[in-house]
Formats: C-alpha cells, sequence, structure tokens
C-alpha cells in the first residue's frame, strides 16, 4: 500500500468519525456513534499498517508521516478522554483536528525517498516518535479544555480543572518518555545524550513550559493567569514540532526532515 | 488565611529578588571573564561539589532546608531555565549554554532539586514512590550531565584496513588538534558498507530539475523494475554491480504514444568511472542517483594496556564498549564509498555513563508514574 490509497481510507474514516459524532450527541444513537468512531479509527490503522507494510519501514520519518500519526492518536485520545469523562465536545474536537491533518497530508503530500538512512536504523526509532506525536495529540485536547475552563471560570465555573490536569499529567508523562529515549537513543548513534540540537532545545522548551504547569498546580497558584500558559505552551510545543525548520537559530539541525 | 498568603507572596518576591542578584552576578562574570569554561568542573572539582551537594541531606529540617526546597523557588527556576533555552532557540549563534547566569540557574535548580529531595527523604513513605523516582532521576541525571560531563572527552580515529592504529584526535579543538595516545587501540579487520539500489529519474539536463516538475518520481534500479514518468513507460533490463565500478542500469524507454524506444545504459558513475545517461529528447535524459548507504561496518579487535583483546563489529546506532569508553562508527571514504579503505571511529571516555543511566531509567519509570497520576478521576 501507499499514499495514493490514503484518500478512500482518509476519506472512509472522516465519514465514520463525522457520523459517529454527530450520533453521540442524540440520546439514542450514541452506541452506534461509538461503534462508527472506532470503525473510523480501525481504519485508519489499517492505512497505517500497511503502508509501513509497503514502504518496508515504519512510516515515522517525514512530516506527513507524522501527520498520519497525529490524525489517528488524537481520535484515540478524544475517543478514551470522551468514553471516560463523557465530555462529547472532546470527541468533536478530536474529529475536526484529525481532519485538518487529514486534509493537509492530502492537499500537500510530501513524497520521500524511502531509504533509511543508517542513523535512523534503531530500535528507539519507532517508540521515540510515536511517544511525542501521542503527547501532542493529548496537550493539544488539554489546550481545548483549556480555552473553555478559561470562558467557564469568568462564570466560577472549576470542573474542567481534572480533566485538564490529567491531560497534562499523561501528555507530560509521554512528552518524557519520547525526550528520555531519544536521548538514549542519541548515545548510541552520536555518542551524546543530549548536544543542544534546535529541536531538541525547543523540546526542552515545550517541557519546561508544562512543568512550570503542573508545579504551579500543586501550588495553587491563580487559574485566571495560570489557565494561559497552556495555549502559550502549546504554541511552543507547534514551533518544537513544525516550526524548528523554519527557524534561523536551528539551520543544520539533525532532526530536519 | 490572608496573613499566610501574604507571607507566601513576600517569600516568592525575596526568592525573585535572590535568582536575580545571582544571574545579574553572573552577567558582570560573563562581561569579566568571558564564558564559563567547563573544564573548570573536570575531577576533582565535582566530586568536591558532590559532597557539598551531599551535606544538605544532613541539614536538620528547618527554616534553612525548607527555604532552600521552596516549590515558588523551583517554579521560578524552571521559568528562568526555560526562558534561557526560548534564548538559546530563538537567537542565532548564541552562547547561552556556556554563559555564566546559564550556569548558575543550573546550579540552583540541582541545589533547589536536592533540598527537596533530601526533606521527601526525611518523611519517606511509599506514597513518595513516584515522586523520587522524578525526582532524584533528574538529580542524578543533571548532575551527571552538567559537572559530570566535564570528566568526559572525544577523539577521532582514522585507522587504515588491515593495521593497528592507538592515536587519536580530540574532537572540537579544530585545525590545531594535536594528535594524542590513547589507552585503547584499534585493530580494522575488515570494513565493509551496504547500498540501497540506486534510483533513477527523469532530469532536465538544463535545469537538473527531476520530472514530473514539483513532484518529482523516482524508481528503484533494480532487476526487472518497471516505472511510468512522463509520457515514457520503463523497464530496467539487466543491472551490473561490479567491485569498484558504480552500479549500472539497462534502461528501455518507451514513448507511451509513438511507441519509439529508446535504450542504453545509465550509471551514476564514481571516483572510478564516469557518469552515464539516457537521452529521451533534447533536453531530458535518464538519470541514475548516487547509491545511498543502507548500512556500514567495521570489523575490529581492541587492545587495551592490561593486555585484553575484544573482537566487534561497530556500527552505526551499535557502538562497542570497553571500559569506560565507546567506540563509535563515525565515517569512511565518502569518495570511494563502499571501497574505502579506512573507517573513522569516534571514541567517546565518560566515567559518567552509569549514573547517567541509572538517572534515565528512574525517569522512565517516574514518566510512567505520571499515568497512573493522571489517570484518576
Amino acid at each position: 500500500m501507499s499514499w495514493n490509497e490514503f484518500i478512500y481510507f482518509a476519506i472512509g474514516s472522516l465519514l465514520f468519525w463525522i457520523s459517529g459524532t454527530i450520533l453521540i450527541y442524540t440520546s439514542k444513537g450514541a452506541r452506534l456513534g461509538n461503534i462508527l468512531i472506532l470503525s473510523g479509527i480501525v481504519l485508519f490503522g489499517s492505512f497505517i499498517v500497511g503502508l509501513w507494510i509497503g514502504k518496508g519501514h515504519p512510516p515515522l520519518r517525514t512530516m506527513g508521516e507524522t501527520r498520519l500519526w497525529y490524525s489517528f492518536f488524537i481520535s484515540i485520545v478524544g475517543f478514551v478522554t470522551y468514553l471516560h469523562w463523557k465530555y462529547k465536545w472532546i470527541m468533536g474536537y478530536s474529529v475536526v483536528v484529525a481532519g485538518v491533518f487529514v486534509f493537509v497530508n492530502l492537499l500537500k503530500p510530501e513524497i520521500h525517498t524511502t531509504n533509511l538512512m543508517p542513523a535512523l536504523q534503531s530500535v528507539w526509532f519507532v517508540p521515540h516518535v510515536t511517544v511525542y506525536i501521542l503527547s501532542y495529540a493529548l496537550l493539544g485536547a488539554a489546550t481545548i479544555a483549556s480555552f473553555i475552563a478559561i470562558k467557564e471560570l469568568k462564570k466560577g465555573e472549576y470542573g474542567l480543572m481534572p480533566l485538564i490536569d490529567n491531560l497534562v499529567y499523561i501528555g507530560l508523562g509521554f512528552l518524557m518518555m519520547g525526550m528520555l529515549m531519544g536521548a538514549l537513543w542519541a548515545k548510541e548513534a552520536w555518542g551524546d545524550f543530549w548536544s543542544w540540537d534546535p529541536k531538541e532545545v525547543w523540546a526542552f522548551i515545550t517541557a519546561g513550559a508544562y512543568l512550570v504547569y503542573i508545579h504551579a498546580r500543586i501550588l495553587k497558584f491563580r487559574l485566571n493567569l495560570l489557565l494561559w500558559l497552556l495555549p502559550l505552551a502549546f504554541v511552543l510545543l507547534m514551533i518544537t514540532w513544525i516550526g524548528v525548520n523554519y527557524l534561523p537559530a536551528a539551520q543544520g539541525s539533525i532532526h530536519v526532515y | 488565611m490572608v496573613g499566610k498568603s501574604e507571607r507566601k507572596r513576600k517569600i516568592a518576591v525575596e526568592e525573585v529578588i535572590i535568582i536575580s542578584a545571582v544571574l545579574i552576578a553572573g552577567l558582570a562574570l560573563q562581561f569579566f571573564s568571558g564564558p564559563f569554561d567547563k573544564r573548570f568542573l573536570a575531577y576533582p572539582v565535582n566530586l568536591v561539589f558532590l559532597g557539598l551537594l551531599a551535606l544538605v541531606f544532613f541539614m536538620k529540617k528547618g527554616a534553612a532546608l525548607s527555604r532552600m526546597a521552596s516549590g515558588t523557588l523551583s517554579v521560578i527556576l524552571l521559568a528562568a531555565v526555560t526562558i534561557a533555552a526560548l534564548w538559546m532557540g530563538l537567537v542565532p549563534g548564541n552562547m547561552v549554554k556556556v554563559s555564566w547566569p546559564f550556569v548558575l540557574l543550573y546550579l540552583m535548580l540541582l541545589v533547589n532539586l536536592t533540598a527537596i529531595t533530601a526533606l521527601r527523604l526525611k518523611s519517606f513513605s511509599a506514597k513518595q514512590i513516584p515522586f523520587i523516582l522524578n525526582h532524584v532521576g533528574l538529580l542524578v541525571l543533571l548532575f551527571s550531565a552538567g559537572p559530570g560531563s566535564a570528566d568526559k572527552s572525544r577523539f577521532f580515529m582514522t585507522v587504515m584496513e588491515g593495521s593497528t592504529e592507538w592515536r587519536g584526535e580530540p574532537s572540537g579543538t579544530g585545525k590545531d588538534a594535536q594528535v594524542v595516545e590513547l589507552p585503547l587501540a584499534i585493530e580494522l579487520v575488515n570494513f565493509s558498507m551496504e547500498e540501497y539500489p540506486p534510483k533513477l529519474g527523469v532530469v532536465d539536463k538544463t535545469t537538473g530539475e527531476a520530472m514530473p516538475l514539483g513532484k518529482p518520481h523516482f524508481f528503484e534500479g533494480t532487476l526487472n523494475a518497471e516505472s511510468q514518468i512522463a509520457r515514457w513507460e520503463f523497464r530496467v533490463d539487466s543491472i551490473v554491480d561490479r567491485p569498484r565500478y558504480a552500479p549500472a542500469a539497462y534502461v528501455l524507454a518507451t514513448e507511451i504514444e509513438t511507441g519509439t524506444v529508446n535504450e542504453g545504459w545509465v550509471t551514476c558513475g564514481n571516483y572510478f568511472q564516469h557518469f552515464k545517461i539516457l537521452d529521451l529528447t533534447e533536453n531530458l535524459c535518464v538519470a541514475m542517483t548516487f547509491p545511498e548507504p543502507k548500512s556500514y561496518t567495521s570489523n575490529v579487535k581492541v587492545y587495551t594496556p592490561d593486555g585484553q583483546v575484544k573482537a566487534a563489529e561497530i556500527e552505526v546506532n551499535s557502538p562497542m564498549t570497553v571500559g569506560n569508553w565507546k567506540i563509535y562508527q563515525f565515517s569512511y571514504d565518502t569518495q570511494k564509498g563502499k571501497d574505502s579503505e579506512y573507517s573513522v571511529f569516534e571514541l567517546v571516555y565518560d566515567p559518567w555513563v552509569i549514573p547517567l543511566y541509572i538517572g534515565f531509567i528512574m525517569m522512565l519509570f517516574g514518566a510512567i508514574t505520571l499515568f497512573w497520576k493522571g489517570g484518576k478521576k
């Protein structure tokens, strides 16, 4: 399987996701809605598996490939969070974000050489990238929740805070794992755990921002200021993921793809 | 309650003042003595520092220890380090990581982290395990990667096939590198390399751009490979890959509309042989890309002064460990590719590598505890 077949899987999954999400808002169709959303996830996942087999290596190297995983994970994160916390909007949001990344991939397919250079041939490759993308998906969901929480705060409501904190904790857990595994890999590949490569600097900045958030939460800082840290941290995260390649300070990064 | 939050605010303000004072002192040091020289921290200075940090663990629970372990202090320091990193990430050619203010921030973070772990360990319970994993892990990591890394050294060593070498060039010293004798000798038994099949594509000779424009397509130059680019169908009829020579493919190009067939040898060429293309039109031709390396391996024997001999295969992502040394496959003669007669190794000496791995493992488990913490309703 190759990117040529992506459109069928992408459109199919989106149709499942959108119709499923509409159904969960109705009282009768919730069960069917869940089944449809799950089918969309399975269909999308099967494309990733097919692409993996077709390429002969995990599709994790190019920006387009990481976007593929992001769509996949955000739909799972949204679905699991919705099942656990019963917030329907999180499913709706996840579908929108997954859709955006699907369309970016459809409109701007990045076809790259399929050859994996020796430094990327490592057992760390798959866990390092997937764990990062998964954490981006979780932290993206936390960001949207933070906007809603900022609105609710004005009415004196704090109901979303446990959800936000949990998403940040789990997201940060994955972010830290991604960073640690990257460091262990770097040691095997070129002798240094950490070399302040631009992508590393930005990954550090992102982790720093979320660390400030969770410590400030424990210390009960005022929410009307602290909640704005989450959108800000997510902007930093997006720079780490996508923006780094365009920064003047980042020319010559080993993470450019 | 009001009194308590008032007191908290006062403490936070004091902390900001103290940190600012330290950072200003750092800027002054930077101004008068230039960037921080990491070698200053090399053994035994880092061990003395470690001893001083260890003293924190013997401090009595009280005002002094609590102030050093303050949570607001942690938040301010974390924010300051993040801002320093932002500077690092935004300003081209900056020297933040070797600047005095950054080093002093790092130091304050180490003290704060040590104090808070010391405080928590004094009232240890199983509930503290996630905290300990994350914070002690980070402490061990930051110490080994910071003051500890001053003991680290790296060398490059070029070894000819069939010979033994023990002299290395310290890395990062540039042109005036002094070659030094190392306590390791490497014998390169054999260097070998695997390449991906080369790729074929249609290229405009006048611009060098590959077709179709903006969305170039290449296909693998393997036997019987078929592809379609622009208005031609291609088939690889035979492949030749001999030692020293570059890979070559015999390509049949059929113009779909007319059925006209163009055929001939195409090769990317190498240090030994000229490249060859197959013309399709006046401007367009079939060309081959250089094969990309798939893997390269050095078969070595390593000798140490105490008479030990260790044989190994060294590859990218698969270094060899000898005591506190790690030997990495670094490079080869890229002009000659798989015919390279030498291999370049990077040798890294790091006596802190074991504490570093301990820190990593603790933090990995610590990260997992965050899922459990975040999974609670």
